[in-house]
Order: structure tokens, then C-alpha cells, then sequence
């Protein structure tokens, strides 16, 4: 019963779908004031049978109700309830819908605070989201439907792989997806502000809002994922250059590189074209990030679901979209005003091109270097690895002037500056930085060719970017972000240097000395979970000062069977104590993985700062 | 006296033993952290606790104690498993383009950027 009512009210959103394309052009003739009544309650409908749709797949997981496949292949009665809705959409097909409900909402959202805008851009904006709302159906209802039926009923499902029981984890996809599904909107409004020759100001203004909301909730879905990966995954690391995680990265350098650009194009009505580049590749960036991870082509931790043949459609689906959407930038980019105002080299607009410069750099290594392997091994059947000493490589040479830029950049004047603005104050902070970086290197010992620039540049940042919130001239949202972003390279290059880590294999009351402290293995024993058994482990780590008790746990869970480790970590805002450990083959013994990581917290917290500035941007204006 | 000096001599070989042994199990990390396990989900073999991740350490643990130096290390694994076990792809024809395409692309766009700005 409730698999019909899921799969009529996919049809029934399909059939709305190819109404407001049908009915899109014929409006655009007419010289109708608003969006017409009719094309708003198809959306209304529309909307209303995905989220129907999506209610019943959640009913079905909770009820564990096993004549539904998904539910059958991805759901146990012994998962406590938070998983059974969790794993609505811990699986392909339910993935998918919770991207549709997500299109679905957002173009509702979209059509109910676009009031004031020309019918035509609103019109066309429709129109494109739609092509991509029927495109997603059509990929659900014909090879991802989650509503099929299942006869004989099973008594029991299969279960939820067990790493994905977890509350970050439950959380991360929603968040994510939430970002990714943003720059849909951003795609299509973006065409159809080229189309109907309205690329200006109004439009900054009205996108820069969407801008931020998917670079928002992009930013700490990425940030939930990678505190989920630090504790659950059990090697103590925060990100591994894996291809799914830097498919996520990928959209979000892009985003942040189109929101400065949007800036400027509010203020100064230039770089008009490149914000609309900028727009289609983002969303082409999500789309081939969903297309990367659902087809199962990456070798990965995340790989959870995935099916070749799958990939096949989305990849067509792309294709269309990205062929569809450079046909039209040619041919209307005559449309585009082009406003031949000169940009001076010592300017906030350069500063931004600049910018843009280093994000697109980063973007393109994150790219180059996840897609090259697949590309290779297609066409000359060599496999090659591409890991973190590539992006390393890559990256950290060219993070010394970007973070050099980004001190200076946001204290120059719009149109034109003087040079002698990099002035002496700035010059003081310069040698301060070096100052610093060169005690705290000489410290600890760290002698890597690019450390000593390395934390010079970040010092600067950071220090600049403190001293920035006693000035006027930049709003906060941007000074707390800035500051963020200086306060998280910073954590994440002290935690690099400073990390401490021990390794050994340990039998129950076996101690071990490491550093100035004592791990000892206390005990050992044994819980009864509903879906798991745990064995939890105590280990008492003392320095001189205090003492602390980790208790990581080996869970053993019943459906499927699984084994996983589950750290234990004490935080403090100084360092984090990481602990985690495995079953040896050899009886008795255990290896265990004893970690300090300094400032870990602050990656966290300084991501956090990030996204919080993006929200008070929009909050604020809007308030 | 001579006791003395035999202590002396056995606690300078012990220390010295267990500083080599100390230096060289951070070298089996250092090299395994640059390495694929083979049979895991897009883990390194120092993350790894699988039997192919382990007998891999000791197998860099044995050619490190045979005195070899680590690029011959990675010649050996990368001739018996192929490239796709180690994670930082040496430039070759093949990897050519993976280097050399990011910084292309950035010298592109300077000079994009730097003839679109009035130098005054």
C-alpha cells in the first residue's frame, strides 16, 4: 500500500514536470505580469508529491515494512529508530529522492521569494530547474525506484552497513546534499538571467543569497564528514584526499570563487560572463560529484552504493546538460553588457581575480587528480595511485601566496589603490610572522623546505586578520570568515607538526611508555547492545601531571556482520587524545593506535567560524 | 674496571640497537603511509590492519634491515604490485600531464588576468 502511494506521487510529479515545460515557453510569450497561476500550483503539487513520496519511504523504514526492496536491502527490526530513518537515505535509491525532494523545495522556495524579479528570468529559471527535476524522475521511477515491491514478504531485512550508524553520518548526507542541490538553482537562474539579457546587479543580488546558502551548507556537510571520518574510520586522520571527499571540495572551491565574483559584479557591474561560467561549472561539479560517487568507478572508503549501469545515465544526463548549457552561453552571450570599465592592478577587483585564480588552481590539482587515474586506466589500462602527496605537492607551494594575497587583498580599495597601501603596519605584521613562525620551528625542531614560508604566510593571515576586525572598512560576516579561514590553516599545520602518535600490540595489563607518559591496558569487557556486542577496552594513559581513562570499543554487529572500532577521543581545547584499537590474530593481543593531536578542536571550531559568517551575511541582510 | 667498561659497551649497543630500531620503525611508517593496501576500500597500508597491510610491514621492515634505501624500496613493491601501489605517481609519460596540467592551467590564468589589468 504505502509503496503505491510513493510511486504514484512520483508520477504524478513527473507528469507536473513535463506540464511546466510544456507550458513555460507558451507563457513566455504572453505578457503576463507574474509567474500565472496555474505554473505555481503545478510547482505546489509538485513539491507536495515528493515530500508524500519521501514521508512513505521514511514510514516504510521506520515500520520496517520488508515488501519494500529498499527498505529489505537496507533496514534490520533490531536498529534503533534513529537509524531506520537515517537509513532512508544511506542507500542509493532513497539518496536520490532525498536529492529530488531537495530540487523539488528549493524551486518552490525559489518561485515564492522571486516576487520582484522580471516574469521572464523567473519563467526560465522554471524551466531549466524543471529539465532537471524530469531528468532526476526519470532516473528514479525507471532505474533507482525505491518503491519496488518485494513478494514473498521477507521476515527480516539485511541491515544498514554499521559505519553508517552514526549520528554524524545520519546528519551529513541531508546537509550535503542541501549544498549540492543549491547550485542547481544557481545553474539554471543563471542561464536564464543570459537569456533574458538580465546578468547585472538585480541578479547578483537576488543569486547571492542562493550563492550562500549552498556554499553554507556545503561547507559543513564537508566539515560533518570529515569529524565522522576522524572518529569513525579509526587512523585519527581528518581528510584523506579520497576521491569521494574531494568531489565534495570540488563545488566548494568553485562556489567560493563565483561568491567573490558575485560581490564584485553587485558592486561594480563587471565580470559579467565569468560569473555565469562560473555558475554552470558549479552545478556541473555537483552533478559529476553525484555521477563520480553513485556509478562506483572511484575506488573508496565512501563507496556504499553503487551500481555501474547507474552511472551510465547520470553521465548522459550530464552530458545533455553541460552541451545544453554552453549552446546557450554562445549563443546568448552577445546578450551580456559589457561594461569596458578599466581594472587597475592595485585594486579590491584584482584582488578578487586573484582569488578566483588560486581557487580555480586548487580546483583543477582536486580535479586533475582524481579523474586522471580513471582516464588513464581507460585508455592505457595502467593504474596508477593518486594520493596525498600529490595534492600536497600540488597544493602547499602555492598556499604561501595565496595566503599572502588573502592578508592584503580585503584591505584594498575598490577601482583603484595606491601600492603604498601595503603599508608599514602591514610590513610590521610581515616580520612579526617571521619572527614567530621562525621560534616556533626552532622550537619544535621542524626542518621541511616549505615550513618556515609556509607558517610565515599563515601567521601573516592570521595576524592580519585579527587586526582587520578593528577596522571599518569590511563588513563582519566577511572579517569572522577571513578569520576562520586564517585560524583553520593555522590548526591544520600546527596538528600536522605536532601530532604524536604510538603504535603497539598490547595484551590486557601490559604498559607501555611513550613520550613522557604511560599507556596501560587496565581492562577488558564485554557489552550487549541491541544490534552489537562491544567489546570495550580502559586504557589509562598518566604524564606527570593527571591521568586520563580511553575506552574505545571493538563492536561486533549482527546485521550485517560487521566489525568496526570505535575510537575513543578526549578533547580538550589544547590537544586531543586519540585512541583506538584492533584484534590481532594472536591471542590476547590487541593493536592498539594511541594518537595526540594538538588543536584539533580548533579545525572544527575554525570551519565552524567559517560557515557562521556566511550565515550572518545573509541573515543580516535580510534582517 | 673491566666489568665497567663491559657494561658500558653492552648498555651503548642496547641503546644503540633500540635507537636503530626506533628509526627504522618510523621509516616502515613513512613508506607505508605512501602505499595502497591492495585488497582494502582506499586505505593505506599504514592504516590498514588487514593481513596484506601487515605482512607488507614486515615485508618493509626486512628490506629496510637488508640495508635498502627507500627508493629501492619503492622500486621493488612498484615492480612486483605495479604503479597503483604507491600513492605519489612518479613523473612519466604517462603521470606527465597529472603534474605539469594544474600548473598550466594557473599560468594560464595569470596571463588572463594580468592582460585584463591596467598596470598604472
Amino acid at each position: 500500500m504505502l509503496n503505491q502511494i510513493g510511486n504514484y506521487s512520483l508520477y504524478i510529479a513527473l507528469i507536473s514536470s513535463i506540464l511546466i515545460i510544456f507550458q513555460s515557453p507558451i507563457l513566455l510569450n504572453k505578457k503576463s505580469i507574474n509567474v500565472s497561476g496555474r505554473i505555481f500550483s503545478l510547482i505546489s503539487i509538485q513539491s507536495l508529491m515528493v515530500i508524500i513520496s519521501f514521508i512513505t519511504l521514511i514510514i516504510a523504514f521506520i515500520n520496517s515494512d520488508f515488501s519494500n526492496e529498499t527498505v529489505y536491502n537496507n533496514s534490520h527490526t533490531s536498529k534503533p529508530l534513529f537509524y531506520k530513518i537515517s537509513g532512508t537515505w544511506g542507500n542509493h535509491e532513497g539518496s536520490l529522492l532525498l536529492w529530488l525532494l531537495v530540487l523539488t523545495i528549493f524551486l518552490f522556495i525559489f518561485t515564492i521569494t522571486s516576487k520582484n524579479l522580471s516574469n521572464k528570468y523567473r519563467i526560465l529559471t522554471l524551466f531549466f530547474q524543471e529539465i532537471i527535476i524530469l531528468g532526476f524522475l526519470l532516473f528514479i521511477l525507471f532505474t533507482s525506484n525505491p518503491f519496488m515491491n518485494l513478494f514473498p514478504i521477507p521476515n527480516e531485512g539485511t541491515g544498514l552497513n554499521p559505519i553508517l550508524q552514526d549520528p554524524a553520518l545520519a546528519i551529513h548526507p541531508p546537509i550535503l546534499y542541501l549544498g549540492y542541490v543549491g547550485t542547481s538553482i544557481i545553474f539554471s537562474s543563471s542561464l536564464a538571467a543570459l537569456m533574458s539579457g538580465s546578468v547585472n546587479k538585480t541578479w547578483a543580488k537576488h543569486i547571492k543569497n542562493w550563492v550562500l546558502i549552498s556554499w553554507i551548507f556545503l561547507s559543513i556537510g564537508i566539515l560533518l564528514g570529515s569529524i565522522w571520518a576522524y572518529y569513525e574510520l579509526g587512523w585519527g586522520g581528518f581528510w584523506f584526499w579520497d576521491p569521494v571527499e574531494n568531489v565534495s571540495l570540488m563545488p566548494w572551491f568553485c562556489l567560493t570563487a563565483l561568491f567573490h565574483t558575485i560581490l564584485i559584479l553587485e558592486k561594480r557591474e563587471i565580470f559579467h560572463s565569468w560569473a555565469v561560467i562560473l555558475s554552470i561549472t558549479t552545478f556541473s561539479l555537483s552533478m559529476s560529484g553525484t555521477f563520480l560517487v553513485r556509478s562506483g568507478i572511484l575506488n573508496s572508503i565512501h563507496t556504499f552504493a553503487n551500481d555501474p549501469s547507474r552511472g551510465v545515465f547520470i553521465l548522459c544526463f550530464l552530458f545533455m546538460l553541460i552541451t545544453l548549457s554552453i549552446f546557450i552561453y554562445f549563443f546568448y552571450q552577445n546578450k551580456i553588457k559589457n561594461n569596458y570599465i578599466q581594472t587597475y592592478i592595485v585594486s579590491r577587483e584584482t584582488a578578487v581575480l586573484v582569488n578566483n585564480l588560486f581557487m580555480m588552481f586548487f580546483l583543477s590539482v582536486v580535479l586533475i587528480g582524481t579523474v586522471y587515474p580513471i582516464f588513464l586506466e581507460v585508455l592505457n589500462n595502467d593504474k596508477i595511485s593518486v594520493g596525498p602527496p600529490f595534492y600536497h605537492k600540488l597544493i602547499v607551494p602555492f598556499m604561501i601566496p595565496f595566503l599572502i594575497f588573502m592578508a592584503i587583498g580585503p584591505n584594498l580599495n575598490w577601482i583603484k589603490d595606491k601600492i603604498s597601501k601595503i603599508n608599514l603596519q602591514q610590513f610590521l605584521f610581515f616580520i612579526l610572522s617571521i619572527i614567530v613562525s621562525f621560534i616556533f620551528l626552532k622550537k619544535i625542531g621542524v626542518t621541511y623546505l616549505f615550513s618556515l614560508p609556509l607558517f610565515i604566510a599563515s601567521f601573516f593571515l592570521f595576524f592580519i586578520t585579527i587586526k582587520d576586525f578593528s577596522v571599518k572598512k569590511t563588513n563582519l560576516s566577511q572579517k569572522i570568515s577571513h578569520f576562520g579561514f586564517s585560524l583553520f590553516v593555522l590548526s591544520v599545520l600546527v596538528n600536522g607538526v605536532l601530532a604524536k602518535e604510538y603504535s603497539s600490540n598490547m595484551r590486557v595489563g601490559d604498559e607501555r611508555k611513550f613520550l613522557n607518559k604511560t599507556i596501560k591496558f587496565e581492562s577488558l569487557k564485554i557489552n550487549e547492545n541491541k544490534n552489537y556486542q562491544s567489546l570495550e577496552a580502559n586504557f589509562k594513559i598518566t604524564d606527570k601531571n593527571n591521568s586520563i581513562n580511553l575506552k574505545p570499543e571493538i563492536r561486533v554487529y549482527n546485521q550485517p556482520q560487521t566489525i568496526t572500532s570505535e575510537a575513543d577521543i578526549e578533547s580538550t581545547l589544547y590537544s586531543d587524545n586519540f585512541l583506538v584499537f584492533n584484534i590481532l590474530k594472536n591471542d590476547g593481543f590487541y593493536n592498539v593506535r594511541y594518537q595526540i593531536k594538538p588543536f584539533m578542536i580548533w579545525i572544527w571550531i575554525s570551519v565552524i567560524l567559517i560557515s557562521f559568517g556566511g550565515i550572518l551575511s545573509i541573515v543580516k541582510k535580510n534582517g | 674496571m673491566k666489568i665497567k667498561i663491559l657494561i658500558l659497551i653492552i648498555i651503548y649497543f642496547i641503546s644503540f640497537f633500540n635507537f636503530s630500531y626506533a628509526t627504522n620503525s618510523e621509516k616502515v611508517d613513512k613508506i607505508s603511509k605512501n602505499l595502497r593496501c591492495l585488497i582494502c576500500q582506499g586505505q593505506s597500508v599504514y592504516d590498514s590492519q588487514s593481513d596484506f597491510a601487515l605482512s607488507m610491514k614486515i615485508l618493509i621492515q626486512n628490506k629496510i634491515d637488508e640495508g635498502k634505501n627507500d627508493e629501492q624500496i619503492y622500486s621493488f613493491l612498484k615492480n612486483k604490485y605495479g604503479e597503483w601501489i604507491v600513492y605519489d605517481p612518479e613523473i612519466t609519460k604517462n603521470t606527465f600531464l597529472l603534474w605539469v596540467l594544474p600548473l598550466i592551467l594557473f599560468v594560464f590564468g595569470a596571463i588572463l588576468i594580468i592582460r585584463k589589468v591596467s598596470i598604472k
